[in-house]
């Protein structure tokens, strides 16, 4: 497991794979480059630590996965977000909300 | 996991995983190569951005098992939590499965090993044993059996039959062991050559008898059992290879037997030799037992068929030993060993408990099934917050599998307890002594079994049953103000009226054996048992052959015992009452009969009468002198009087006891003069009807087994000693043996029986009539708390509190009462099946009926009455607002 600085919290890497697949369906390879873009290469984790997050959350049925051919032909695994996986984005996108509201709120008036 | 792999087979899962990884390099690769790397470059590049990916294989397989290990504990974290949240539900259900799986597994245990395995001999299932019946007698007494055979019969036996590999036989016999210092009496038995190794099990110390032993002329030995060994020689092993005086014949030790070896239940063994069976023919019969093996393939019908015609053959040499009618039974040793009545108290006790497991389960189930409906609105909330069908019913059911799990575990428990207490209250003689009660794997598995049942039938029911929860119904709190839905609630009250009906078959069955119980030991015995102490007086046969020579050692004795303090009387006895004596031909001059004409006849002395204190109606009793001198005089009960001599007056008349003729020193005057008659008296047991007896002078024979009662004014047990010293003081090679307490002899092989099934019946009618209360209680309680919105409508509106009780109540009779019905109706059809295990009570006793019917309305009204006084206390405010 890496251990530097902007390791990615396990829960964190989740919110933000659902969030990333809630746009549609997508496979392995396109959430990580999608994930790479969105934060302009901040996290600093090997690639591969994608996939047993996409297959736990697969397993919690938050995430659907499906073969389907790809535009170059290919066949790939395809994710897409269940309705239980948007229910949890939801909820964990209001608790992080509401974490970084009031961890600012904190920095704020620490002053 | 790579061995795995190289099977070949790999699984589609691993194929997915595999290619699921290849595809994001691959891509990864391909944009590299197409931003303008070399293939090489971007292969590097790409590999080590990705990271191990064998490492990362084995974590998406983690990541799968995790989450159901996760949800799993997250499960058994809430099934108890559930639980705690309840404790007195979860108590009342553990404790209903432990009693229910105890107490059969414990039943279970005696029943396997009294009845299924008693032995630890080879090959026991295929062991049998003969007796010859007598099929122009009916009924199932003892009369018409005869188990043992004499030693010319059962050497004919042992040559002519094709169906048995091995026949063996053993004899009684007393023996005396002179210490040197003292006396001491053993049991013994005779066994004819190949005993030991048809049972097959190796001696503990030293050598079991060998075919050489059993050879004429070969030196005197003996086998010992291990409890005779532990309690006689103190466990010392140097006693192998000593010798010892046994009836006046230096006997060597050569073994000890293992604790399980208690072949006829005696203290030593010594080798006869069947072949020389020309020794005993012309003597006194001695009867021998016999245990045959079972030629590999031949069935008991085969074996039966062919004895039988031995026994058509050889009938006509032993007139005496064989009816005119007869039937040679060959039956299994195992199944022959534990007595038909005992046998049948096991089955009924087994049937109470299983009654009782059922109970338990109903109760559990009627718990469940409560439970499950209170928390429909539970279930319907996690529903729509999106727990699956699937997940409740896995949490419902994992909630039962613990219940089931501390029940069986309490059960375990429970069953370990019960077996250690029944080993120790078995009736001495009902099983033999080679069992051992414990529990065993069979057992286990049984408890086991039992416990897994439990849950998949009773939890998996409410469990379905509670996720059928229609999630907009319950969420309304529909179905607030009645009872649940109609169904739910008929399950819920069928439950409790078959436990009800369970509840009353069981106390129904216990009523019965109480009022027998109370019957026999009301019986009238005719005498007083209190204050008599009695044993047997093994005579050595070669110094006491006739009945002077009788009179020589009973006449100073009795007079010896007259003069010692503490001591009243005592006078010869042939049997221990309540059995009067040996059965035999009688005949009345001048009277002719169809059929043989049989009576007991007891060989006693002058004072016995006086001793066992059982009235003379007319006439008198012996005189001294008479007995001394072996007078041809007799005293009849009153049914001799009432079957064989009719009305006018018995005294002065003759009757011939033709049975004499049969012993040893035969009596050639078999002609007895009536002198009295004494009142009737249980002489056959405490079951059976007083048969016709006749007492007679001891002396008149020299033959015949003898025993000494003794009346004592001290406690009889703190005489034994007193009275073995006067019986050696007056011959050291006699012994007066077994010597216990009348009354409590009779403690043991009358009531023991009928008392431990009393007792057990009524633990388990006990532990159900608890179960069935909890039940009742607890559907009573619930339905109740169901309709406090609908009391609270009714009190409201002018309702008095009487009224709201009245109709708790009737609800509660609503169920009560068909139980009852059923339970009592069921009962009578099944009570024919316990007949037999009663005495002097119908299978349909009212008293017992109406009793059980009294107990458990009165049990139901008070299970009713918590939650009805509840109810009438509710303020209508509160009960308004109450959900």
């Amino acid at each position: 497991m890496p251990t530097e600085k902007n390791d990615l919290h396990r829960g964190t890497l989740d919110m933000l794979i659902l969030k990333i697949v809630a746009s549609g369906p997508l496979h392995g390879y396109a959430i990580a480059q999608r994930l790479q873009q969105i934060s302009k290469d901040y996290f600093q984790v090997p690639q591969g630590s994608l996939y047993p997050a996409l297959h736990r959350l697969e397993e919690r049925k938050w995430l659907d996965a499906e073969w389907k051919d790809t535009s170059t032909g290919r066949e790939a695994k395809f994710y897409t977000l269940t309705s239980k996986g948007k229910k949890q984005l939801e909820a964990e996108v209001l608790g992080w909300e509401r974490l970084s509201d009031a961890v600012s709120l904190i920095l704020r008036t620490a002053d | 996991m790579r061995w795995l792999r190289r099977l070949g087979h790999k699984p589609l899962v691993e194929k997915r995983l595999d290619s699921e990884l290849h595809f994001h390099l691959e891509q990864q690769i391909a944009d590299y190569i197409a931003s303008g790397l070399s293939p090489d470059e971007a292969r590097r590049r790409a590999n080590l951005e990705f990271g191990s990916v064998e490492g990362f294989k084995e974590e998406c397989r983690e990541a799968r098992w995790e989450n159901h290990l996760e949800l799993l504990l997250h499960d058994v974290q809430f099934a108890l939590r559930g639980l705690r949240k309840n404790p007195r539900f979860a108590l009342a259900a553990i404790l209903a499965l432990a009693l229910g799986i105890g107490a059969s597994t414990a039943m279970f245990s005696v029943i396997y090993n009294a009845l299924v395995a008693p032995f630890p001999y080879k090959d026991q299932g295929r062991l049998i044993t003969l007796r010859v019946l007598d099929l122009d007698q009916r009924g199932d007494g003892e009369g018409n059996i005869r188990g043992l055979l004499s030693y010319p019969e059962l050497h004919d036996y042992m040559e002519q039959n094709r169906v048995f590999d091995g026949l063996i036989a053993n004899c009684e016999i007393d023996v005396v062991y002179d210490s040197g210092e003292n006396n001491s009496y053993l049991a013994a038995n005779y066994v004819t050559p190949g005993t030991f190794e048809l049972f097959g099990i190796a001696p503990l110390l030293g050598r079991g008898l060998e075919p050489a032993d059993y050879k004429p002329g070969a030196p005197p030995v003996f086998v010992l059992r291990y409890a005779t060994w532990i309690n006689q020689f103190g466990s010392d092993p140097s006693v192998v290879g000593k010798t010892f005086l046994l009836n006046g014949v230096r006997r060597t030790l050569v073994g000890v037997m293992p604790l399980r070896f208690a072949w006829g239940g005696v203290n030593l063994w010594m080798p006869r030799d069947a072949t020389t069976a020309s020794v005993m023919r012309g003597t006194f019969p001695q009867y021998w037992g016999v245990v045959a093996h079972l030629k590999p393939g031949v069935t008991l019908q085969e074996a039966e068929a062919d004895i039988n015609i031995i026994g058509a053959r050889i009938a006509p040499s032993y007139r005496e030993d064989y009816p005119t009618h007869f039937h040679v039974g060959v039956e299994s040793f195992v199944h022959a060993v534990v007595g038909d009545g005992f046998r049948r108290t096991l089955f009924v006790l087994f049937a109470a408990v299983g009654l009782l497991l059922l109970i338990g389960c109903a109760n559990v189930a009627s718990l469940l099934l409560a439970r499950a409906t209170t928390r429909g609105r539970e279930f319907a909330v996690r529903a729509a917050l999106g727990a699956s069908r699937a997940r409740l019913v896995r949490q419902l059911l994992l909630e039962s599998l613990l219940l089931a799990l501390g029940g069986a575990v309490v059960g375990v428990l429970f069953a370990w307890a019960g077996i250690r207490g029944l080993s120790s209250a078995m009736p001495p003689f009902t099983i033999p002594s080679e069992t051992v009660i414990e529990m065993n794997g069979w057992v286990l598995l049984f408890g086991i079994s039992l416990a897994i049942a439990t849950v998949v039938i009773f939890g998996l029911f409410p469990a379905l049953q509670a996720s059928r929860v229609d999630v907009q119904d319950a969420l309304r709190g529909a179905g607030k103000g009645l009872g649940g839905t109609a169904a739910k609630s008929r399950l819920r009250n069928a439950v409790i009226v078959l436990e009800v009906a369970l509840s009353i078959i069981l106390l129904f069955t216990a009523g019965l054996f109480m009022r027998s119980f109370v019957a026999i030991q009301n019986v009238s015995l005719g005498w007083q048992p209190d204050h008599l102490l009695i044993g047997r007086i093994p005579l050595p046969s070669q110094h006491y052959k006739t009945g002077p020579q009788l009179v020589s050692f009973f006449d100073p004795l009795i007079h010896n015992l007259k003069s010692t303090p503490g001591i009243e009387g005592a006078s010869p006895v042939s049997t221990t009452p309540p059995y009067g004596g040996f059965g035999g031909n009688i005949e009345i001059p001048g009277k002719t009969h169809a059929g043989e004409w049989e009576s007991l006849i007891q060989l006693v002395g002058e004072d016995y009468f006086s001793i066992v204190r059982q009235p003379l109606l007319s006439g008198r009793a012996f005189t001294e002198e008479e007995v001394s001198t072996a007078r041809k005089v007799v005293v009849i009960n009153q049914t001799f009087q009432r079957r064989f001599l009719g009305d006018g007056d018995p005294l002065g008349r003759t009757i011939v006891l033709d049975v004499l003729k049969k012993v040893p020193d035969a009596v050639t005057d078999r002609s007895f003069q009536v002198i009295g008659v004494a009142a009737d008296a249980m002489n056959a047991g405490l079951e059976r009807p007083t048969e016709p007896e006749v007492w007679i002078p001891y002396s008149v024979t020299g033959s015949g087994m003898r025993r000494l009662i003794v009346r004592t004014t001290a406690d009889p047990g703190s005489m034994n000693a007193t009275v073995r010293k006067a019986v050696w003081a007056v011959d050291p090679t006699v012994a007066f043996a077994e010597g216990e307490p009348l009354a409590e002899l009779l403690n043991t092989f009358s009531y023991a029986q009928p008392r431990l099934g009393l007792f057990l019946v009524t633990t388990f009618a006990t532990i159900g009539l608890l179960l069935v209360t909890l039940g009742v209680y607890s559907v009573i309680a619930y339905s109740t708390g169901r309709r406090t919105h609908e009391i609270g409508i009714r009190m409201a509106l002018g309702a008095a509190p009487a009224d709201v009780l009245k109709m708790v109540l009737k609800n509660g009779l609503a169920v009560v009462v068909p139980g009852i019905a059923i339970g009592i109706l069921v009962s009578f059809a099944v009570s024919r099946s316990v007949v037999s295990q009663l005495w002097g009570v119908s299978p349909y006793d009212p008293l017992s009926a109406v009793s059980v019917v009294v107990l458990l309305l009165a049990i139901g009204l008070l299970a009713c009455w918590v939650p009805a006084r509840r109810a009438t206390r509710i303020s209508p405010v509160t009960a308004l607002h109450y959900e």
